[in-house]
């Protein structure tokens, strides 16, 4: 064994480094990358080239076929058509429809980004909800849980497994097929599924009850009742007469009412109106909120509220207008600004009426609330104006707005070159990012997609995470500083069954990724256990597998993406993903590490 | 038609000139009322509530905040006193509260340190430097409150509308200017600015209340539409929502109440 060196010492420090800026996220998780990208090589820890050659891995490359893939797979729609036939199959009982929308999203997750097919099912989840009449709390985590277990049944499903075969390579072990891992993805996808249909009573929110019960599921009608209605006012003639002007952001201000349209004198119908125009005299105006607040300022300011719209009778009926809820989706350009920066009103003409967030909902004052992921936003307008909103693609609408298929035609080419990419890998054995960098190139060449659609659509956070972590492995590698680090655990631990070291290696996993991102914990774990499971004579595939799996092991805490995104809609708050990741992650582990002795016999 | 408040360094003459500015418009003048309303209004011993608001908080009073919880019930009280119109105020804790009223006149009396020292020396029979020390002291616990409740030095003069030196200026002059400045029409009561006045004194009560609970919140309130500012958590939240619960619909002037956790408060909150 090695003795400790000051390489060692300095690359745990950089490794020490990391995992404290990804916890007290000081700065971004890829500028943490970046920052080990560029400190290695300065340090002498790794060369020039090695510091940049996670950019020409075949994890990132593949990542960003895979990323490429899941886009033209949206844009034909072609995901969405699964839905209605999968609802056929599962009829109107609860456990049915849990079962057969999670195990449809776990399939579609094996091949695409978790949280591409999770934001892919959230719209038709929410119609589901809504036919049904299911509580969407209850289908919503199981469904984001099952997302994530998806990415365990190939190696394309999640980022830490597309990126295990590289890890491989310093220590020669053989590389894993696609489907090695789906025996052990498919039991975690069902036991996870089965779970929460047994068990979802207790570890679910208002999960207190089976299929085919009372309880109202339409949530966004009980928002609304319980944020208020539309009532149509006229101001008197001599509204503007001995006092201040009054505008549209006035009335928010004082009376928490949203003004949805009004008329400019004499008669000219104004939708969505802008925060300053000014409330004139003898004018009609539509608001929407509270009867309380309706009926206090009507009394304050002189106006008469009428039983029932006349003026704006067509332009508020439910088929022009409406209420959508949409939500904030983790690259949405909207987080980290303020409702009042984004400024929906005068940019769209659509009204901004609450957010929702971690089961509170926001009235007053949401101008100044800083947008993050997964915050809900209720949104008034016409269903054109609302339309052209969902087209921007800055926020992702849980409410369909009755948007058109984009390019239906193009399914047949998506599916096929998905298909194409798939045998390439399993029969011809090509490569893994070869064969998907094919399958997006052909999406590209068949105009699924355009190729600025297909740069837009890659995440390049992701992408400069690995590559800036790898040469992070590369340093632990290389310096020997796994195989230090390694030895001094075995040490530590003492003798044990192989059986017993994985399971360590699969608690370890588990919590590394819950404060690191799962490609860090993938990154800094695999050297590691490789030398742990040659030294104590246990098989270093299965260690790495092992990690490479369990690093997909987030359930605890919202902080992957696809809990992230379905927090708001769902209105859970983090104790409920705790109560449910609880018992999830324990069964991952318990589940996991069967999976692997019965079939690879460790 | 205004709110006169009157800041003073100790021993410069502020309290005579309270006195005689109220007396001349015909105001009330207050003081220590403010004390005993919210000794009365919150059953503490007033002497408790002087104390607190006497001396600067130490590290443990900011720790346990057992101090802020009078600070706001002093607040309170003088909101609610200050919500009438036509005040004079004279004392430590309220004055800069009401900086973004449009009727209020911020005054602020200073002198000379060796006019203060004679007058100290000379009252408690000790001294100069006994009196210089004793005044540099006082000097310095309110500058330490101040900063530690307002975040601010009480000696920035752009907190105020007017400074007054009483040194070659007598305390006459001085309640001259202020008489005459409290009657210019930037100073009159509007209607937005008096709702101005009753927000603040609804968040201070409304912030009291949670601080009797043992919670530490910053409190807004716009028209009578009251946001709570609290720390993320969502034992916290739940616990937050009883006591608003408890609050909405039977404190007068509350329109609507809402809590934004982990949300960070504006710089106008209570």
């Amino acid at each position: 064994m090695e003795p400790l060196t000051t390489n060692m010492i300095l690359v745990m420090m950089m490794i020490g480094l990391a995992v404290f800026l990804f916890i007290v996220e000081w700065v971004r998780v890829d500028v943490v990358a970046i920052i080990m990208m560029v400190t290695l090589p300065l340090l002498h820890l790794v060369t020039p080239k090695e510091a940049f050659v996670g950019f020409s891995s075949n994890a990132v490359i593949s990542i960003i076929a895979v990323i490429i893939i899941g886009a033209g797979l949206d844009k034909t729609g072609i995901i969405n058509k699964l839905v209605t036939p999968v609802l056929r199959i599962a009829g109107n009982s609860t456990s049915r429809v849990i079962i057969a929308i999670s195990f449809t999203v776990a399939c579609i997750s094996s091949f695409m980004q978790n949280i591409g097919a999770a934001a892919l099912f959230l719209p038709a989840i929410q119609r589901v909800s809504k036919t049904l009449k299911i509580p969407i709390s209850r289908l919503l985590m199981p469904i984001g849980f099952s997302a994530i277990l998806g990415g365990t049944i190939t190696l394309v499903g999640s980022s830490p497994l597309i990126l295990l075969n590289d890890l491989l390579v310093p220590f020669d072990l053989k590389p894993f097929g696609l489907f090695d891992v789906a025996p052990i993805g498919l039991a975690l996808v069902a036991s996870g599924i089965l779970c929460f249909v047994f068990l979802g009573r207790f570890i679910l929110p208002q999960g207190t009850t089976d299929a085919g019960d009372e309880k109202t599921g339409a949530v966004l009608e009980e928002i609304m009742e319980d944020i208020g209605n539309v009532y149509e006012l006229h101001t008197p003639d001599d509204f503007t007469h001995y006092r201040e002007p009054i505008t549209v952001k006035d009335l928010r201000r004082r009376y928490m009412l949203n003004v949805i349209a009004l008329t400019e004198p004499p008669d000219f119908k104004v939708m969505s109106p802008g925060p300053d125009l000014e409330i004139r005299s003898g004018i009609d105006i539509v608001l929407f909120g509270s009867k309380k607040n309706v009926m206090r300022m009507a009394e304050n300011e002189g106006m008469s509220i009428k039983e029932q719209p006349e003026v704006f009778k067509n332009e508020i009926a439910e088929s022009i207008s409406g209420a959508v809820e949409a939500v904030v989706a983790p690259r949405s350009s909207l987080a980290g600004k303020t409702l009042s920066q984004v400024n929906l009103q005068d940019r769209f003409r659509v009204t901004p009426l609450a957010v929702f967030r971690h089961n509170e909902t926001y009235r007053a004052k949401i101008g100044n609330l800083v947008l993050a992921v997964g915050d809900a936003v209720l949104i008034h307008g016409t269903w054109s104006r609302l339309k052209i909103l969902q087209e921007e693609k800055i926020l992702l609408f849980t409410t369909p707005v009755d948007v058109d298929i984009i390019r239906p035609e193009k399914a047949v080419f998506a599916a096929g070159w998905l298909s194409l990419a798939l045998i390439m890998i399993m029969v011809f054995k090509i490569q893994l990012s070869v064969c998907l960098m094919t399958g997006a190139l052909g999406m590209i060449i068949t105009r699924v997609l355009s190729i600025d659609e297909a740069y837009e659509a890659v995440d390049w956070r992701t992408i400069f995470l690995l590559a800036g972590l790898i040469p992070l492995g590369i340093a632990t590698e290389k310096t020997g500083t796994a195989a230090w680090i390694a030895h001094e655990s075995l040490r530590l631990i003492g003798d044990v069954q192989p059986i017993v070291l994985f399971t360590v290696i699969g608690i370890l996993s588990t919590m590394f990724t819950l404060v690191i991102s799962n490609v860090g914990a993938t990154v800094l774990l695999v050297p590691l256990v490789v030398n742990m499971a040659l030294e104590a004579h246990a098989d270093p595939r299965m260690a790495a597998l092992i990690v490479g799996i369990a690093t997909s092991n987030s359930f605890i805490l919202p902080t992957h993406q696809v809990n992230a995104l379905y927090m708001g809609p769902g209105r859970y708050k983090s104790t409920d993903f705790m109560k449910a990741g609880i018992v999830i992650s324990l069964l991952f582990i318990v589940v996991m590490i069967g999976m692997i002795y019965l079939f690879y016999g460790i | 038609m205004a709110i006169i408040t009157i800041s003073r360094g100790s021993y410069s003459m502020g309290k005579e000139v309270a006195e005689k500015v109220a007396g001349r418009l015909g105001y009330e003048c207050i003081s220590r009322e403010v004390i005993l309303d919210a000794s009365e209004h919150f059953k503490i011993p007033a002497i408790k509530l002087s104390r607190a608001i006497h001396d600067a908080p130490s590290i443990l009073n900011r720790i346990s905040g057992g101090k802020q919880k009078y600070i706001a019930y002093i607040l309170s009280a003088f909101a609610s006193r200050v919500e009438k119109d036509n005040i004079v105020y004279h004392g430590l804790a309220g004055h800069l509260l009401l900086t973004d009223v449009a009727h209020v006149l911020k005054v602020r009396i200073i002198a000379d340190l060796d006019y203060r020292i004679g007058i100290v020396a000379k009252r408690d029979n000790i001294t100069r430097n006994e009196a210089r020390g004793l005044l540099l002291k006082d000097d310095q616990e309110r500058r330490k409150w101040t900063k530690s409740l307002y975040k601010t030095d009480p000696a920035d003069s752009s907190l105020y509308d007017l400074v007054i030196n009483i040194n070659k200026l007598t305390k006459d002059h001085a309640v001259d200017f202020i008489c005459q400045a409290a009657g210019y029409k930037e100073l009159n009561t509007t209607e937005s600015s008096l709702q101005k006045v009753k927000d603040l004194a609804l968040a201070c009560r409304i912030k009291a209340t949670f601080l009797e609970h043992g919670f530490d919140v910053s409190v807004t309130s716009d028209y009578g539409n009251v946001l709570v500012y609290a720390k993320a958590g969502d034992r916290l939240m739940h616990k937050l929502q009883k006591i608003i619960k408890g609050l909405d619909g039977k404190t007068k002037g509350i329109n609507n109440i809402e809590i934004h956790s982990g949300v960070p408060f504006p710089h106008n909150a209570v």
